[in-house]
């Protein structure tokens, strides 16, 4: 705690006496050094240098702070005040900071009544530097340490400080833009408060409506969306699961092969899957094409709605519940199943009674994330939506289309949001009071089952269609990236390669390098970022209990429920202004992917640390470990699989997401999935296709090499099995 | 603080961690929505660069998705200068005071149409191209069918084309605002919507983009489409069995349009490029990326490949009226509740 | 070792969320050196003790001591104490040399200390030879010496155990018991026992604490608790004890005349009020006899006998209720229906308030 302390006031008061409180103008790495003449320069000044030569005196706090830590961590005083000053000084410099931050923007005061109570101002700020943030986030720091003193967190720093920063992280990141944008529900068109307003679109009858069920030619939107979701979830659960069953107890030889297949959708930039499926099954598709030839079946336009939009999704995120759900079968104690065995359950039973249950809070989480990803997916459903509206696509439209209503794209995403709040709260009803726990500090044996006949042959079944369809479309697909003209002229050709990627003497003059060389870096910045922060807020979430971890938990998943067009236009707007002046740069884009793609980090995190004994924390602690070496020696290593997991889900989705960045790149963060859609816009699909086979050739590169790297987890499971275990102890159970 | 500006700006993206210190050139830069074609988009950029030196930050998106960003940055606003796109959420940008207002020495040299526009917005936008509006059908999918092109609007109600007709969204799509607004002034607002109402039998989607419907028509998912001619000209010249007819009756039109957005940064490179673009020879760069459109400007060459806006009737469009955000929501709102909720 | 600790607990309360206490206002002490047994049944409040010792849950309420020092507030990391858990948590993932010494590893101790100590602390659990292995490929008996051994080698003055032999056999359970109270001994370390086995408790301890309902019902040496419990409750559950229903009258200094049936014994009231009481009778304490003084015995009829080898057991029907009787005479058997006198001495026999 008091090293915690020391430390985080040290970097504190050195940023602030060193490094460019604002945003630099000449990079981040450029500082004269040479005269000392950047300490005092109005631009590139640290703190301390802007208040003494600028009169910035609202800076005060960023100098005052670190060196009250520093006292407080080096004059010997008893535990509870030295916490004390560690809270007060983290405390109250965040908020001062944070004020004037929020107070004096580029055009001088940026609050009202400010304005009318003091005159105007001559001060001008820009969005924070490297200066600012580091000062900021070293006051967490101290903040998280002092909290720790007073005994909260067990008395842990690294864990006050986890669940601190999480904490500010999720706050400003993910809560803050996105309720800042509610809060236009209940704006009129014009701009103005009006509380009923939100009441006349939320209760309009476009939204509610069943006339579907009495003849009429369309259903309420909201209707829709549940139907098309509940569908979605199911079907993604149930294809998950029999991929993961087979893939680790299928006995199967082809489950490698079958791994990878999976993993290609969603290696699949956006659009393409929905294309695909068009020219299979659309009404000029191959297949509609052969009924009628073959047997004069017109089989029309039945592509466009429900079927083809759940087929779609279907194919798009069975990969994201086969990837929560394989860690948790993996993790699945085999002696739990010959327990059963022996008490005279046969492998149906044993399936049916031990197996399935212990799986279900992975079924549970897998449900949840299909029936998000399902209400929020706006790709597939613009391409083959047709009549059928979904939520997003009517937010989209709402956004961007002829009527450019944000209140009513506002109250939309609210009711998504409470769609999603109900599912989480169900979720948490179904699977949060039992214990899942699977892998305990008791050294554990066993081989895990062969799958009952009858469920391998099903999944077999199910499985084998989804594969050749896979391929089928992918071929097809791939195809369009070596012909003339997709779907129409079947010359073979390279010319759509050359165009995108071509090299000319050393320079990168393709179309689509620059693009992709960006996607690729702010990809690679994010996915540790967001596999790291999941892992670290899972552990926190399962492993401490404090006040606001159930709202805290919600709220990551706020960014993940609403679309991304949603989170796109709210970022630009909560980010566009200083202190946070974020649009425009790389990493307003990074921030994008880390909030957005960080549920899934935790959720598959989380489900592997439900599997994970909590007295191995404990023992950590007893042996005189902290929160970070039971964290990083005990935790980390055990969570393999789904730290491969959250790397390669955030890495891939970062490379494919459209929606929610199309409003937050500029020409030198134009990302690869923009200029694919553009392309697909323009109708210049053979540009489009082979961008994407790249993109997806990079992608599976990339992840087979993190598979490599990370390598699978050591247990140590026996290849004999031996004595029955006795039941796994509840964590923290009470005597 | 016009400099604070810049220096806030440079250090915007000198802090875009990816690409570290991007000094901004000499004569400073300009940041450009383009919600025109890609290739355009570029060549004008690539164009305006080489003849002045200042560096264009181009960035390519649709006019829905710009307005909605401008909207998003009015406290700080990032792009300078927002080039093309169908004039319709121009003129709302420019009713919404998000545009600025600028009167170009060029403006004598553009046809009626564009400088009819410009004075409608109170010179925040301006003309930069015209499209007339028609139908594109599939010639492969019709003959297969037996089913003879449409002709005029009135066909359109023909039983041949029941389930083969698309049109775009008037909720979503600025294109298909434009055919509703359209008909109406041809037809008087009663028997308009008579006309939707009995095309509604005819028509098999209404999918929610503007170009949607064309390329449904590319690729055989539909007969016939309601869509701008110039676009259908695009699908043909992407190798798909694609034709276009111009209604008989007269038809309506889009005004590709350019505004300055209001607070922009660089404003002095923004009203350059403004008179540039107005220029027949960048004008001329339209054409040269395969795009149809008829400029602007009176003295621009018109290609042989596009529709020529001479030989089709059209009509006198009142952007003033079809263009104000409250005529558009009633004619919409009337749509969704007296055509779109019908059964087929 | 030498630095054995004193734990103590003054007026600790623990609730989890409302009013529900899992430790209602328990005062102890646990001396310096010496192995005391938390015993009482599930759901008694005695694991949360022993997690509050570690420092794996904090008193909402009072204050917890270790060497004279308020640990109250203190993160297990810097208590001074290290923890054998009943489920061994042992590091699935790592071998068992790296498992014994990832106390000294966290420590920042050089890596060859760590790799000397660990293997002194797996030598001393008798486990040389088994370095390399994972705990998924030891048996019951090794993975628990290897989480002895893993918290033995921190050298800390508090070592805690929960409920550490309950995965294990029986007679394994009497060998590692006697191999931990032999390691107490040898190194003079204070332990604190987590057991609801109270055969295992009365084998090891020092001290026993036995705990009901979040209180603590009595402490004191095993042979204090056996011979002379303070309620029905701890009677019962330490050691078998018939409850027998008495009258207690003529209290004269610590001695008083207790009736029960037609007998009447001169015993310790230990408290107790005139009136009825309660006889706690040990099995053991009861001496059947072939003939009997009605005023100073009791007479019942044999309803049921087991012959286990070194000693027979009873059930016989009196008229104070059922008595269940060990004898370890097994030359002189007697059968069903055979009526015996049970004399009734003045060890194994406590006075308890009705």
């Amino acid at each position: 705690m008091r090293s915690a302390g020391l430390w985080s006031s040290a970097l504190a008061l050195a940023a602030a006496l060193l490094l460019p409180w604002y945003m630099v103008q000449d990079g981040i790495l450029v500082l004269s050094f040479s005269n000392g003449g950047w300490l005092t320069d109005p631009d590139g000044a640290p703190a301390l240098g802007l208040i003494l030569t600028d009169g910035r005196w609202w800076l005060w706090p960023a100098v005052l702070a670190p060196v009250l830590g520093l006292v407080a961590a080096l004059v010997p005083l008893p535990r509870p005040t030295r916490s004390w000053l560690f809270l007060l000084a983290g405390g109250v410099g965040l908020a001062l900071l944070a004020a004037q931050g929020w107070s004096i923007g580029p055009r001088g005061w940026m609050i009202l009544w400010l304005q009318g109570q003091f005159g105007e101002t001559e001060a001008r700020q820009y969005g924070i530097g490297w200066g600012g943030t580091v000062v900021s986030a070293a006051l967490c720091v101290l903040f998280a340490a002092g909290f720790a003193g007073r005994g909260a967190f067990r008395g842990d720093a690294f864990t006050a400080t986890v669940a601190v920063v999480l904490t500010i992280a999720i706050g400003v990141f993910t809560a803050l833009p996105i309720l800042q944008m509610m809060a236009g529900a209940f704006r009129d068109a014009g701009g103005a408060f009006a509380p009923t307003s939100a009441v006349t679109r939320l209760v309009d009858d476009r939204l509610w409506s069943l006339g579907c069920l009495a003849g009429a030619p369309r259903c309420g939107v909201v209707w829709n969306t549940l139907l098309l979701a509940l569908l979605t979830a199911t079907g993604t659960t149930a294809l998950g699961l029999a991929f993961a069953l087979l893939v680790t107890r299928g006995r199967l030889r082809l489950a490698r092969p079958l791994r990878w297949l999976t993993v290609l959708p969603i290696v699949t930039p956006p659009f393409i899957l929905g294309l695909g499926l068009i020219l299979i099954f659309g009404r000029s598709g191959l297949l509609s094409q052969a009924a009628s030839a073959w047997f004069g079946i017109e089989l029309g336009r039945w592509i466009y709605g429900l079927p083809g939009l759940l087929l779609a999704q279907l194919f798009a995120f069975t990969p994201i519940a086969f990837l929560v759900l394989i860690g948790v079968v993996e993790g699945l104690s085999p002696t739990l199943e010959e327990a059963s065995q022996t008490l005279r359950a046969d492998e149906k039973i044993t399936f049916r009674t031990v197996t399935l249950p212990l799986l279900l809070p992975g079924l549970a989480n897998a449900f949840l994330l299909g029936f998000v990803e399902s209400i929020a997916d706006f790709g597939n459903a613009v391409v083959l939506g047709g009549s059928f509206n979904v939520l997003a696509t009517e937010i989209f439209f709402a956004v961007v289309g002829a009527q450019a209503d944000a209140g009513r794209a506002a109250s939309l995403s609210l009711i998504l949001l409470v769609l999603t709040l109900v599912v989480f709260f169900l979720q948490q009803r179904a699977t949060g009071k039992k214990s899942y726990v699977s892998i305990s500090g008791k050294g554990d044996a066993g081989l895990p089952p062969p799958l009952p006949k009858g469920v391998r042959r099903l999944c077999l079944a199910v499985a084998g269609t989804w594969a050749a369809l896979t391929i089928g479309l992918y071929a097809l697909a791939f195809l369009g990236g070596f012909v003339e003209v997709w779907g129409r002229d079947y010359t073979p050709t390279l010319r759509h390669f050359v165009k995108a990627f071509s090299i000319e003497g050393g320079q990168f003059t393709g179309l689509a390098w620059n693009s992709v060389l960006t996607t690729l870096e702010l990809a690679a910045i994010s996915a540790p970022i967001t596999a790291a922060l999941g892992i670290l807020a899972a552990w926190l979430f399962s492993r401490t209990r404090f006040a606001g971890k159930g709202a805290l938990e919600f709220a990551t998943l706020l960014s993940f429920a609403v679309p991304g067009t949603v989170i796109g236009v709210a970022y630009l707007a909560a980010f566009n202004l200083p202190p946070l002046e974020l649009a425009g740069t790389g990493a307003i884009i990074v921030a994008c992917f880390v909030f957005r793609n960080l549920p899934v980090g935790l959720r598959s995190g989380m489900a592997a640390m439900a599997q994970i004994d909590g007295s191995l924390d404990e023992a950590s602690h007893t042996l005189g470990g902290g929160g970070m070496d039971a964290f990083r020696r005990v935790v980390l290593p055990l969570l393999r699989p789904a730290i491969v997991a959250g790397l390669t889900y955030s890495f891939v989705r970062a490379m494919t997401t459209v929606s929610a960045v199309i409003f937050l790149v500029t020409a030198e963060t134009e990302l690869a999935t923009v200029f694919i859609v553009n392309r697909i816009i323009n109708g210049d699909y053979g540009l489009a296709i082979s961008t994407s086979l790249v993109l997806i050739v990079l992608m599976l590169v990339v992840l087979g090499v993190m598979n490599l790297l990370v390598g699978s987890r050591r247990i140590g499971r026996r290849a004999v099995a031996v004595t029955a275990a006795s039941p796994a102890p509840l964590p923290g159970a009470v005597a | 603080m016009s400099r604070r500006h810049l220096f806030a700006f440079a250090a915007t993206v000198a802090a875009t961690f990816t690409l570290g210190a991007l000094p901004a050139a000499a004569q400073g830069s300009l940041n450009v929505y383009c919600s025109a074609q890609v290739e355009w988009c570029q060549a004008a950029a690539n164009a305006f660069q080489k003849e002045t030196g200042i560096r264009v930050n181009m960035s390519q998106k649709g006019s829905g998705e710009v307005l909605a960003q401008i909207r998003a940055e009015a406290q700080n606003p990032r792009g300078d200068l927002w080039f093309g796109g169908t004039g319709d959420p121009h003129l709302q940008a420019a009713e919404d005071k998000l545009t600025a207002e600028y009167r170009s020495p060029m403006l004598d040299q553009l046809h009626d149409w564009a400088r009819r526009q410009a004075e409608q917005s109170q010179f925040r936008t301006v003309g930069i191209y015209a499209g007339a509006m028609g139908f594109g059908y599939n010639p492969e999918l019709l003959a297969r069918r037996n089913i003879a092109p449409p002709a005029c609007w009135k066909d359109l109600l023909d039983a041949r084309f029941r389930n083969e007709i698309q049109m775009a969204n008037p909720q979503s799509s600025g294109t298909a605002y434009v055919m509703i607004a359209t008909i109406v002034q041809l037809m008087g607002e009663e028997p308009a919507f008579e006309f939707l109402r009995g095309m509604h039998r005819n028509v098999n989607a209404y999918p929610r983009s503007g170009t949607g419907p064309i390329k449904a028509v590319a690729r055989g998912e539909t007969g016939v489409s309601i869509s701008f001619v110039h676009d259908a000209v695009t699908e043909r010249l992407g190798g798909f069995p694609v034709q276009y007819v111009v209604p008989c009756e007269g038809t309506g039109y889009e005004i590709g349009s350019m505004s300055i957005i209001a607070g922009s940064r660089n404003e002095r490179n923004a009203r350059r490029f403004y008179d540039w673009a107005l220029t027949p020879a960048a004008q001329q760069l339209g054409a040269e990326t395969k795009q149809f459109q008829t400029p602007s400007n009176r003295s621009t060459p018109v290609p042989a490949e596009a529709p020529q806006m001479s030989q089709i009737r059209l009509i006198d469009y009142d952007f003033a009226r079809y263009g104000s955000s409250a005529e558009r929501r009633r004619l919409i709102e009337r749509w969704d509740r007296e055509v779109n909720s019908l059964p087929r | 070792m030498t630095r054995a600790a004193e734990v103590r607990f003054e007026n600790v309360t623990k609730r989890y969320g409302g009013t529900a206490k899992a430790v209602n206002d328990v005062s102890f002490t646990i001396p310096a050196g010496t192995l005391c047994t938390l015993l009482g049944p599930s759901g008694c409040g005695k694991t949360t003790t022993l997690r509050m010792i570690a420092g794996l849950e904090y008193p909402t309420e009072g204050r917890v001591l270790i060497g004279g020092k308020d640990v109250s507030a203190l993160p297990p990391a810097e208590r001074d104490v290290s923890m054998v858990f009943q489920s061994y948590a042992l590091f699935p993932h790592m071998n068992v040399l790296e498992n014994v010494g990832y106390g000294l590893t966290v420590s920042r101790q050089p890596k060859a200390k760590v790799r000397e100590a660990a293997r002194a602390a797996l030598d001393s659990v008798g486990l040389s030879g088994f370095e390399e292995r994972l705990p998924s490929e030891l048996s019951g008996g090794q993975q628990q010496r290897v989480a002895v051994a893993r918290a033995l080698v921190l050298e800390p003055s508090v070592l805690l155990f929960d409920e550490p032999l309950s995965n294990l056999d029986a007679r394994l359970r009497r060998r590692m018991r006697e191999e931990i109270r032999d390691l107490q001994q040898r190194l003079g370390v204070t332990v604190a026992y987590v057991t609801h086995d109270q055969a295992e408790a009365l084998a090891i301890s020092d001290k026993i604490i036995v705990m009901n309902q979040a209180v603590i019902a009595q402490e004191g040496t095993p042979r204090d608790l056996y011979e002379a419990p303070a309620n029905a409750f701890v009677a019962g559950f330490v050691g078998e004890a018939n409850r027998l229903p008495a009258t207690l009258s003529h209290r004269q200094g610590d001695m008083a005349q207790v009736t029960i049936g037609s007998a009447t014994l001169s015993l310790p009231h230990r408290g107790a009020a005139e009136g009825a009481v309660q006889l706690a009778v040990r099995p053991e304490a009861v001496e059947l006899l072939d003939v009997a003084d009605p005023a100073t015995t009791l007479r019942g009829t044999v309803a049921k006998a087991a012959y286990l080898g070194g000693l027979m057991e009873y059930t016989l029907t009196t008229e104070a209720g059922d008595v269940f009787v060990i004898d370890s005479h097994t030359q002189r058997q007697r059968g069903v229906g055979e009526v015996v006198g049970l004399g009734l001495g003045q060890r194994g026999i406590a006075v308890l308030p009705a």
